[in-house]
């Protein structure tokens, strides 16, 4: 079983130069057109070559408060009049400034226990599948869990 | 003999009280993109630049990038290139006064920490979590704000510090149409983080940071690009008669390094508070602490 055989190849991509709401939106259309939740979206640069990789967590990294322990010992804070601020700066970013620029990518001949090998060793839940520097295919973690795992349940 | 020595809440403290663990690393061949991706993302001023076994070799700040963006240079360009060498550190046990000291001699805004083994980060130093470390001790102390609020109100808010105290009374400032090339002068002539924009009506119009050059740099904006194209408003500020803990509160939730403060009308900008200042000040946000300061010893 190889990363060809359970690799999703329909998968939504982003450009650098789009904004944090474009991205947010995009999240959304491909969980509903891809039928799962996606909680990473790769980008592509003009050539479609493979630049970075957005997830909800650089997201919800760049806006999440630097001094946040702060926050938890104040009783006495109207947070829905800051979270708006904090959303605020969300404004003139784009998914370049905040995108994860190092991707790792598999070869559509890698093997499946190669791939949850990776997944596990370096806590990655999506791969993109590469050939020719482009990408042809996503390997979801919940793809190679149930590929290996589903002729156990019978 | 009697001696009087000078004290503040920060005497006795040390280094790693107040340090962060996280530390943002590249390399020499990192491009200056990615290194403002990593600035952004992680909202840090300045990444280290590691070389062979994860040795510091160097530190690239928003003013080093802003540099580059001066003077015209692409955006892939290395690390290396402009990083400057080589980082300036203090020791986990070092004392906080001592350690504001070196900030302050060699101007720079931020410390790297090592410990037992002199060639290994283990910690970042800068003038933010020095404040956040004041802003929470000063909410702990019996003379809070928050803990005497009910009774003697009067007697208590006279006690507390203003803006107007603390602040710088210089603000700098660029014209709307003014270009980016003379905003970077003007900020780093003056060694500042931002300067006021203000319209032909001389009012307040926006602000540039270091932050928002670096981001137009990567966005591939020109240094001849007016300032008005890239300025943020509504320009955030205080007035300087507001109360020094809640400026302080505003700034730490709101992630920025400083506000304009007012005097009289929004439009009136007077001075600047940025969260170095507060860190040099040394003290809580009441008179309670400044008074503290001065211990008679014989």
């Amino acid at each position: 079983m190889l990363a060809r055989d359970i690799m999703d190849t329909r998968f939504h991509t982003l450009k650098p130069h789009e904004t944090v709401a474009q991205a947010v939106k995009m999240f959304q259309t491909a969980s509903r057109e891809e039928g799962k939740k996606i909680f990473g979206l790769i980008v592509v640069d003009e050539a479609d070559r493979l630049v970075g990789m957005l997830s909800m967590y650089d997201i919800l990294l760049f806006i999440q408060p630097k001094h946040m322990k702060i926050w938890g010992e104040m009783e006495d804070l109207e947070p829905d009049r800051l979270f708006e601020d904090l959303l605020g700066k969300v404004k003139g970013i784009q998914v370049g400034d905040i995108m994860t620029t190092e991707v790792v990518t598999i070869g559509p001949e890698t093997h499946i226990l190669s791939i949850s090998d990776l997944m596990i060793d370096k806590h990655i839940r999506r791969l993109p599948v590469s050939e020719n520097g482009r990408i042809i295919g996503m390997v979801y973690m919940s793809d190679v869990f149930y590929h290996m795992l589903t002729q156990f349940l019978d | 003999m009697v001696f009087i020595e000078r004290r503040s809440v920060l005497s006795g403290m040390l280094v790693q009280e107040a340090m962060r663990k996280r530390v943002i690393r590249v390399s020499r061949e990192t491009t200056l993109s990615d290194c403002t991706n990593r600035m952004v993302k992680n909202k840090v001023a300045a990444v280290l630049v590691t070389g062979e076994d994860d040795r510091p070799v160097g530190v690239v700040s928003k003013t080093d990038l802003i540099g580059a963006f001066y003077a015209d240079l692409p955006i892939e360009a290395a690390a290396a290139d402009i990083m400057a060498a080589p980082p300036l550190f203090c020791f986990l046990d070092d004392s906080l006064e001592s350690a504001i000291d070196l900030m302050h001699a060699r101007g720079v805004h931020r410390l790297y920490v090592s410990g037992a083994e002199t060639d290994r980060v283990i910690g970042t130093l800068a003038y933010p979590d020095i404040v956040g470390l004041l802003y929470r001790y000063c909410r702990a102390c019996g003379k809070s704000v928050s803990k005497v609020r009910r009774g003697t109100e009067d007697e208590t808010n006279s006690s507390r510090l203003r803006v107007g105290d603390v602040m710088t009374t210089s603000v700098r400032a660029c014209k709307t149409d003014e270009t980016l090339a003379e905003v970077i002068e003007e900020l780093t002539s003056h060694r500042c983080g931002a300067v006021l924009i203000r319209n032909p009506a001389d009012h307040a119009a926006g602000v540039i940071s270091k932050t928002d050059l670096v981001i137009a740099y990567k966005h591939g904006e020109k240094t001849g690009t007016p300032a008005k194209v890239i300025m943020r408003h509504p320009v955030l500020s205080c007035d300087a008669n507001d109360f020094l803990s809640v400026a302080l509160q505003q700034m730490l939730l709101k992630d920025v390094q400083r506000l304009f403060v007012y005097k009289d009308a929004p439009a009136r900008i007077v001075g600047v508070l940025s969260l170095s200042d507060s860190a040099r000040f040394r003290s809580g946000s009441c008179r309670a602490c400044t008074s503290g300061r001065l211990i008679v010893g014989v």
